[in-house]
């Protein structure tokens, strides 16, 4: 089994939030960054089935400079290979535009598996892994909590659904999930396990090496703002009628929700 | 040369050559010593060997300890016995031989005569002091097999009844060669000659050849047999105590790791990193483990075993032993030990207080040795205890264990609304303030920073802080096996530390203070580093600190391991609370206190996470308290801080008792007006 998971590096929960004066993005200084938290899950995840049942784990990300540094890490604990992609072009892209790229790059390699994290704790969009495969057209499941091997060609996994359901699905291969925080326990990276990184291929892509004339974005910051903390209160008296009256113009003309 | 000489057959000599032949075969256990590796930092000095050998050897210092008074006396009175009884009978030996007879005692001699008697009593006496405990009285934790246990032959009680037999023989023999010959000065010998009048000469004659070959024999026995049981120790423990170096004592031994990762040669895919297999131990650890002595002294005292953790550190060096024993002298394979016979949550309870080490009365070093096994989990495994891996990882990218930012590394100052001097302004200051994470990040800790710096301005110390640029000295990580975390930090810190001026680092952390002191040099971090309570007694004395107000109600002291035990700081803080003592009976000291002192649960990275069995360490120690009848106790550790209060909660005596450190005893008595 041949699997790939995509990997994020983000900002450490703790991490100051201060907006940098472009307005889009935040000020590097003082953040500590990490791997993203279900993409930790989404490794360990492909790692177990990996050392169950053989195979190949590559880790993928794009990102900063920076960023080389999470494949390092999903290298120390076990991954065999990474590809690192990283441009400044790619450095302010949706969810759309960084699976269109993951697609381009990986649709080669014939994944049998594509893992991530749910979703980043920076933007938590939880697209990336279905957009991709919708690219790649494979099968996909989100919120993966759980996995069982069936043979070489299909995975059973067990989704979980809203109110405490979950539901288990059979995926034939390739499939990509997206993998729920809880599913296992991510391992911790062993001395061993990074010496032996030192020697584990990792292949850079830049926007040269992508047969990408352009790359494709559904949405764009405008700005970014730490959302002010205040209460309104307005209360509304009147008969019954009146009230309705009110409150449906208040909430068609001001709060613009209906 | 007497008349009573006996003519020795000639077989005796050959019964006796083949004990000997025996005994030094089973040397070799000794030897298995050297399949470990080779320790570069071990210098043999051979004055300190002979020191060592004499004081914790052959005088046995360690031996007599407040808390072991019974073992001690009994112990006294075996090893002396046998000591004098060896002499006596190395002598009687060569005198019967004729050999050296103008340097050696004649037999028969008063003094000769009494001294042998009153060592055989010794002797029997305290062989029976040793079988009551194992018998009858059986203290828990001391092993009590009677015939076989731990791959020791005859077990704990029969090799005692063994020599039992052998000097009761002794005594029958000589009653019997008193009756027999009549030598001179025979009313000396105080217990055989009383003995040989309780049956006729004729009797004694008709038995004497068979006494005499019955006691020869045991005692050939004896020492052809005394490496296979027990009584081994009486050599391991010599050399091992002789060998031992007390500077290294207890210190974990760095590994180098940055080295060897950049090391083009360095084998990566095979390299041991930690220990997994006694053969991965150093030599002298594994000595350690041959020379235990199963006393069980050091069980006894850990707090992890004595609050019903799955810790036996004595199991540890027996466990280290069998698999030493088993790989060399067995069929060579060798299994793991780790993961197997010793399992990791027995590895992840300790707390390397320390305290095992300060008993042992053989000098074993069991940090180090567990520290080593935590090492493989951690470096070859990748698994640090659970609750733990994430303040590991924390500490990588924070730079403290809490995984607060780092840059709220001074919040703790600007909440208080203090401006305080930062090196990478000042550059140079007399006292480098070393705050601490904990002093940095956890709020009771900052209280105690916050001290700190009243004192420092109240006796008008130039100081200044890092800062931001300060991170975690590594102790923790070290402690959980995690070096190659603790030598990032501890590279870095040294980076930062080498770029500025100053005279001292200060340190309200017994934690940090022991990481500073001790730890960097080996990575070329060579500093001057006082504990905060140090420092402040020498403010006192120096009459640059005037504290007006005095401590009142009764007052106790919490040892922390890594001031008291690893440090051997002990007056330094209680200086300093008698200085601020209204009266002298105000200071109680709790009944486990200086080295005896019990670990508060959070030192060697248990802070980081909780082993699930057994009680509380920091609740067994505030009960303690309580029971002292103090309502404040003093402190001097950030972990020791935390932990008591903690316990105080959980027992809910916050209105009854409080938790200070030393620090803040201190700047609470400084007079108002001078902030
Ligand atoms: S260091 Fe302390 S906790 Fe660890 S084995 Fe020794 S006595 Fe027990
Ligand atoms: S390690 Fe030391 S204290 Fe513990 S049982 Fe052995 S000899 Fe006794």
């Amino acid at each position: 089994m041949k699997s790939c998971v995509l990997i994020k590096q983000v900002p450490d929960g703790d991490s100051p939030v201060v907006i940098a004066d472009d307005q889009v993005s935040l000020k590097s200084a003082g953040i500590s960054w990490t791997t993203n938290e279900t993409d930790s899950y989404a490794l360990e995840e492909a790692l177990l089935l990996k050392e169950a049942h053989g195979g190949e784990v590559v880790v993928c990300t794009i990102g900063k400079d920076s960023a080389l540094q999470v494949v390092k890490d999903a290298l120390a604990k076990g991954a065999d290979r990474g590809i690192f992609i990283t441009d400044p072009q790619f450095d302010h892209l949706d969810s759309y535009g960084k699976a269109a790229i993951f697609a381009q790059v990986l649709k080669a390699e014939n994944f049998d598996l594509i893992f991530s994290g749910l979703q980043s704790d920076n933007s938590s969009n939880a697209q990336t892994g279905l957009i991709l495969a919708e690219f790649l057209g494979t099968a996909h499941a989100t919120m993966v909590i759980g996995t069982e091997w069936v043979d070489d060609s299909k995975i059973k996994v067990n989704r979980e659904l809203e109110a405490g359901w979950f539901r288990w699905t059979e995926l034939d291969f390739p499939a990509s999930l997206t993998i729920q925080s809880g599913i296992n326990k991510p391992r911790y990276a062993s001395l061993r396990g990074i010496m032996l990184m030192k020697k584990k291929p990792i292949t850079t892509i830049t926007s040269g090496d992508l047969k990408m004339d352009e790359i494709p974005t559904l949405s764009r910051i405008k700005k970014l703002y730490i959302p002010r903390k205040t209460k309104e209160t307005v209360f509304i008296s009147g008969s019954p009628e009146e009230i309705v009256t009110q409150l449906t113009d208040k909430l068609e003309n001001e709060i613009k929700v209906l | 040369m007497h008349e009573f000489k006996y003519a020795y057959p000639a077989y005796f000599y050959l019964v006796a050559l083949a004990a000997l032949l025996y005994f030094f075969y089973n040397l070799r256990k000794l030897w298995a010593a050297s399949a470990g590796k080779p320790d570069p930092a071990v210098k043999i000095n051979i004055g300190e060997f002979f020191i060592n050998g004499l004081t914790f050897g052959i005088f046995q210092r360690r031996v007599f300890s407040r808390r072991f008074a019974y073992p001690a006396l009994m112990h006294f009175l075996l090893a002396w016995g046998f000591f004098i009884l060896f002499f006596a009978t190395t002598v009687d030996f060569f005198v019967a031989r004729g050999w050296f007879a103008d340097f050696l005692p004649q037999l028969d001699t008063p003094w000769f005569a009494s001294l042998n008697d009153t060592a055989g009593l010794m002797l029997i006496a305290g062989l029976l002091l040793a079988l009551y405990r194992r018998m009858f009285s059986k203290p828990e934790k001391l092993p009590h097999d009677l015939f076989s246990g731990r791959g020791n032959f005859l077990g704990d009680s029969g090799i005692i009844l063994f020599l039992l037999l052998l000097a009761l023989g002794g005594f029958f023999a000589e009653a019997a060669r008193l009756a027999v010959y009549q030598p001179p000065a025979v009313e000396y010998s105080w217990i055989g000659y009383p003995l040989s009048a309780l049956f006729p000469v004729s009797s004694w004659r008709q038995f004497e050849l068979i006494l005499w070959w019955f006691h020869a024999l045991s005692a050939l026995l004896f020492i052809a047999l005394l490496p296979l049981t027990k009584m081994f120790h009486i050599l391991a423990a010599l050399v091992n105590v002789a060998l031992t170096n007390r500077q290294l004592r207890g210190r974990l031994r760095p590994m180098f790791v940055s080295r060897l990762m950049e090391d083009p040669e360095a084998d990566l895919e095979n390299i041991s990193l930690g220990v997994s297999r006694s053969r991965e131990f150093r030599r002298k650890q594994l000595l350690d483990a041959i020379a235990c002595t199963e006393c069980a002294r050091c069980t006894t005292v850990c707090p992890a075993n004595t609050t019903g953790k799955p810790l036996s550190p004595m199991k540890i060096m027996t466990d280290i032993r069998e698999h030493l024993y088993a790989g060399q002298f067995g069929n060579g394979e060798q299994k793991d030990l780790v993961g197997a016979t010793i399992t990791e949550t027995e590895l992840w309870s300790c707390t390397t207080c320390g305290a095992c080490m300060a008993e042992c009365p053989v000098l074993n070093e069991h940090v180090p040795a567990i520290v080593d096994m935590r090492r493989y989990l951690v470096l070859s495994e990748g698994k640090p205890p659970e609750q733990a891996s994430e303040s590991l990882e924390k500490t990588l990218s924070t730079g403290n264990p809490w995984g607060l930012p780092k840059s709220n590394r001074l919040k703790w100052a600007t909440d208080a609304g203090l401006d305080i001097p930062v090196f990478s302004e000042k550059k140079k200051a007399d006292v480098l303030y070393w705050v601490g994470c904990a002093g940095a990040y956890d709020p009771l800790n900052q209280q105690v920073a916050v001290s700190m710096i009243r004192i420092f301005e109240a006796a008008g110390v130039d100081y200044a802080v890092l800062g931001t640029e300060e991170s975690c000295t590594g102790d923790s990580a070290r402690r959980l096996g995690e070096e190659y975390l603790f030598e990032t930090m501890a590279l870095q810190n040294i980076d930062t530390l080498n770029r500025y001026e100053f005279e001292v680092i200060v340190t309200p952390c017994p934690h940090c203070f022991n990481t500073l002191k001790n730890e960097y040099p080996a990575f070329d971090g060579n500093y001057r580093v006082m504990h905060h309570s140090e420092f402040i007694s020498e403010l006192i004395s120096a009459g640059k600190l005037s504290p007006d107000k005095t401590l009142s109600g009764r007052v106790t002291y919490h040892d922390a391991c890594y001031l008291g035990r690893h440090n051997q700081i002990y007056s330094a803080p209680r200086n300093v609370l008698g200085k601020l003592l209204k009266t002298e009976g105000g200071f109680t000291e709790l009944p486990r206190h200086h080295a005896d002192s019990f670990c508060c649960g959070a030192g060697g990275g248990n802070m980081w996470h909780d082993i699930e069995a057994g009680s509380r360490m920091n609740v067994n120690r505030i009960e303690e308290v309580m029971h002292s009848g103090a309502d404040t106790v003093a402190t001097a550790c950030s972990f020791c801080l935390i932990m008591l209060d903690d316990a105080l909660k959980i027992k809910g005596q916050e209105d009854t008792l409080k938790v200070l450190y030393i620090a803040q005893v201190v700047a609470d008595s400084l007079p108002a007006s001078r902030k």
